[in-house]
């Protein structure tokens, strides 16, 4: 009975010794430590022997020298969990004196002991890491950039540098691929760093451990970074240096292109130096300066003489044209024939005198209606025929506007010349009637033009032939004096500027009422006579001036031929060319 | 009236440095590598803290105790706490390992330079300890005093991390500006 007994007790006491083992003693677990990187805290512990899949294990932690008690983790319960991050519990490590940690083993509601850490939780057990490492190559030379650890649950402010502020150094480890692990080692006390290659090529590889040197803090060799170092052909010198030159090339040759083709381009005159080639059919119409029509410039008696007789035997002398209005030159020499007509059979003689047989000359009617220079020399008449051909004339003169004015009764429509051969004609006409026979005593009784050959005589005057009155006044009768500018660049073949429409009625019937002082009133208002040159007028339109002149002669005074045919000075000087013919 | 500009120029200036310089003479500052001691305590910290069985106990840690001295207390406050482990602390300790006893005896020679050092400035009335400063004394030597003596040995000696980073903290220059 009782062996049975002491069986049954034996029994009974195993059993209740292994459920209490189990259910109060749970092996713990043998050990439990920290693997903390900076703001990367983990706890470590180690599974217990015999541990079930129901077995999980409870984390406690405590702040070391504060007032809180044990606080459990329950984020670590997790079945058969080995780890826990214990980062946001313990954020407060880098400002106190740390934290103490214990970890026990659960299963069915059976606990293990605690197993805490061997060590408490404190900065100095933090490894220290770096973010990132960048390289780069400048110049043969291998450029670091060390990025220290930013973790997202760092708090604000808790920043690698402002936690461990001085005393940062970095390790940093350089080999060359595929070398054998030689790494060349140097320590730097700031982030950045640089490493002279010495011009190798190839590939290097660096990594880099951070520590802090007042701190006993271990450090973690970064990852290793590497670089392909080539042979630098086109470096940034290289490359500006390059692109400078090309562009001054460019430049010079856009400068010299440009310089060629202003070389070579035509050179065109400006058009304000461009004068129009004048044309014979214009020129009429272009009279900028009346006055520089009536200029009178003294004659230069050589070129006369050197007048070939063709050219005096050439239209131009036959013709009524004076030579005025057209290109060839005229022919001014002392020779009678010079533009002056054959003498009128009916010509009684020159004006006044009838001694002048060119003045007879063919002065048609017609002729003043042509477009000539408007110089008609017209056949002196003393019959009264002449006279009222030459009233008919001078009527049909003011139609006829083509001449050059001398001469011609013109515009009887208003123009200031009119006033002459208006006052001539009203001077006429009125008188025709009563005094026939004196008209055919005019010696002129023609439109014709005096010419002014006296140069010889005024070749002492020549310049300022203008001014001289004694010669006026010498009765030579209303001589002109017809004086050449020479100075002024006139053509040689000079122009007989100066032929003066002799009005015979005015002479005859006013024949002392000419005064030296009425005569040399012209020389105030004849514009003729004034040797204010047109300067206006081109070097080409300066014979056309001294030609046209003369047409301005129906714009004088009517005051100057006044006094000019109440002279009878004029009727010997008629005469004279006539004789000389 | 230049030479008295002159004067009175130097005679600040004068009075500026010499204001600088006793100020510098009052802060009587330990002046040695603390990274030596640091690393000797970091070979013994795990054998020595293993051995801490009383967890949220703690003789120099708590936060007002050393977190609330003055600048003007710290010079007391270290020349006692030197004493403390000098005259308690290392002579109550029995360390069986003799590479951990020889940490300990490195560490000691240490504290003993720096005892020498404050003595110096205590001659000099430098080290002029204040109420505040005997009562944070009087409250460690309290928390020690609760403990087994072994294990307050014990405990003291693993709390030496404590101590040195407040000396490395308090007595640098820049802490001291």
């Amino acid at each position: 009975m009782l062996p049975c007994l002491v069986v049954l007790l034996a029994v009974l006491l195993g059993l209740c010794h292994g459920s209490g083992a189990h259910g109060t003693e749970l092996p713990r677990p043998p050990s439990v430590w920290f693997k903390a990187e900076f703001f990367h805290h983990i706890l470590h512990w180690m599974p217990i022997s015999n541990q079930s899949e129901s077995t999980y294990y409870e984390v406690a932690l405590l702040r070391y020298g504060g007032q809180e008690p044990w606080k459990l983790i329950p984020t670590c319960n997790q079945t058969l969990a080995l780890s826990c991050d214990l980062t946001m519990v313990t954020l407060d490590l880098y400002h106190n004196n740390g934290y103490r940690v214990k970890v026990r083993a659960v299963d069915s509601g059976w606990h293990s002991n605690w197993t805490f850490a061997n060590t408490r939780f404190t900065v100095d057990e933090v490894t220290l890491t770096v973010g990132s490492v960048k390289l780069e190559m400048y110049d043969g030379t291998i450029l670091g950039m060390i990025q220290p650890p930013r973790p997202k649950m760092a708090p604000a402010g808790n920043t690698y540098e402002s936690i461990f502020s001085h005393f940062r150094e970095y390790e940093i480890a350089i080999r060359k691929v595929p070398g054998n692990y030689t790494f060349t080692k140097k320590k730097v006390k700031n982030e950045n760093f640089s490493f002279p290659t010495s011009g190798e090529v190839g590939k290097f590889c660096v990594k880099v451990k951070p520590s802090v040197s007042s701190r006993i803090n271990k450090g973690l060799w970064s990852e290793e970074e590497c670089i392909i170092l080539t042979k630098q052909y086109f470096t940034m010198t290289i490359l500006c240096i390059f692109f400078t030159f090309i562009l001054l090339l460019c430049g010079v040759l856009a400068y010299c292109l440009a310089l060629q083709l202003y070389v070579r381009r035509r050179r065109k005159l400006p058009t304000v130096l461009v004068f129009e080639k004048p044309s014979p059919f214009i020129l009429v119409s272009q009279l900028p300066c009346p006055e520089a029509q009536d200029t009178i410039h003294p004659l230069d008696e050589e070129p006369f003489l050197k007048v070939s007789p063709e050219l005096r035997n050439s239209d131009l002398h036959g013709s009524t044209d004076s030579g005025f209005g057209s290109t060839k030159p005229s022919l001014q020499t002392e020779e009678p024939q010079f533009l002056l007509p054959a003498p009128h059979p009916q010509a009684g003689g020159t004006l006044g005198s009838g001694e002048h047989p060119e003045m007879e000359g063919s002065c048609h009617i017609g002729s003043s209606d042509s477009t000539d220079s408007g110089i008609c020399l017209q056949e002196p008449s003393l019959s009264p025929g002449m006279g009222s051909a030459w009233e008919q004339q001078a009527r049909s003169n003011s139609t006829g506007q083509d001449d050059s004015g001398i001469g011609h009764c013109q515009n009887s429509e208003g123009q200031p010349g009119d006033t002459l051969g208006g006052s001539t004609l009203g001077h006429v006409s009125p008188q025709e009637p009563e005094v026939p026979e004196e008209e055919d005593s005019a010696a002129v009784a023609f439109q014709g033009y005096l010419k002014q050959t006296r140069c010889t005589e005024e070749k002492t005057t020549k310049t300022g032939c203008l001014e001289e009155e004694s010669p006026l006044t010498d009765g030579l009768g209303p001589k002109f004096r017809m004086c050449l500018d020479a100075e002024a660049g006139w053509p040689p073949p000079a122009l007989a500027k100066g032929y003066l429409k002799q009005d015979p009625l005015r002479m005859t019937l006013a024949p002392s009422g000419a005064s030296p002082r009425q005569w040399n009133q012209p020389a105030k208002d004849w514009p003729l006579l004034d040797l204010t040159s047109c300067g206006d007028l081109g070097a080409s339109d300066w014979s056309f001036a001294h030609d046209l002149a003369p047409l301005d002669y129906a714009a004088t005074p009517g005051s100057f031929l006044g006094t000019f045919n109440s002279d009878l000075v004029t009727l010997p000087l008629i005469s004279s060319l006539h004789s000389n013919e | 009236m230049k030479v008295q500009r002159v004067s009175l120029w130097l005679l600040g200036t004068v009075l500026i440095l010499c204001s600088v310089h006793t100020r510098g003479l009052r802060r009587c500052l330990i002046s040695m590598d603390m990274h030596h001691i640091e690393q000797s305590f970091q070979g013994i910290k795990r054998a020595v803290q293993a051995k801490d069985t009383f967890q949220n106990v703690t003789i120099l840690s708590k936060s007002e105790t050393l977190q609330s001295i003055k600048p003007l207390d710290v010079c007391c406050v270290t020349k006692n706490l030197l004493t403390f482990y000098m005259d308690r602390v290392f002579k109550d300790h029995q360390e069986p390992n003799p590479q951990i006893l020889r940490k300990i005896s490195s560490i000691a020679n240490s504290f003993l330079y720096m005892q020498k050092t404050l003595q110096q400035c205590q001659e000099q009335r430098r080290c002029h300890c204040r109420q505040e400063a005997i009562n944070v004394t009087t409250v460690i030597h309290d928390n020690y005093d609760q403990l087994e003596v072994r294990s307050a040995a014990v405990k003291s000696l693993g709390e030496l991390d404590v101590f040195l980073a407040w000396i490395d903290k308090n007595h640098q220059e820049t802490s001291a500006a």
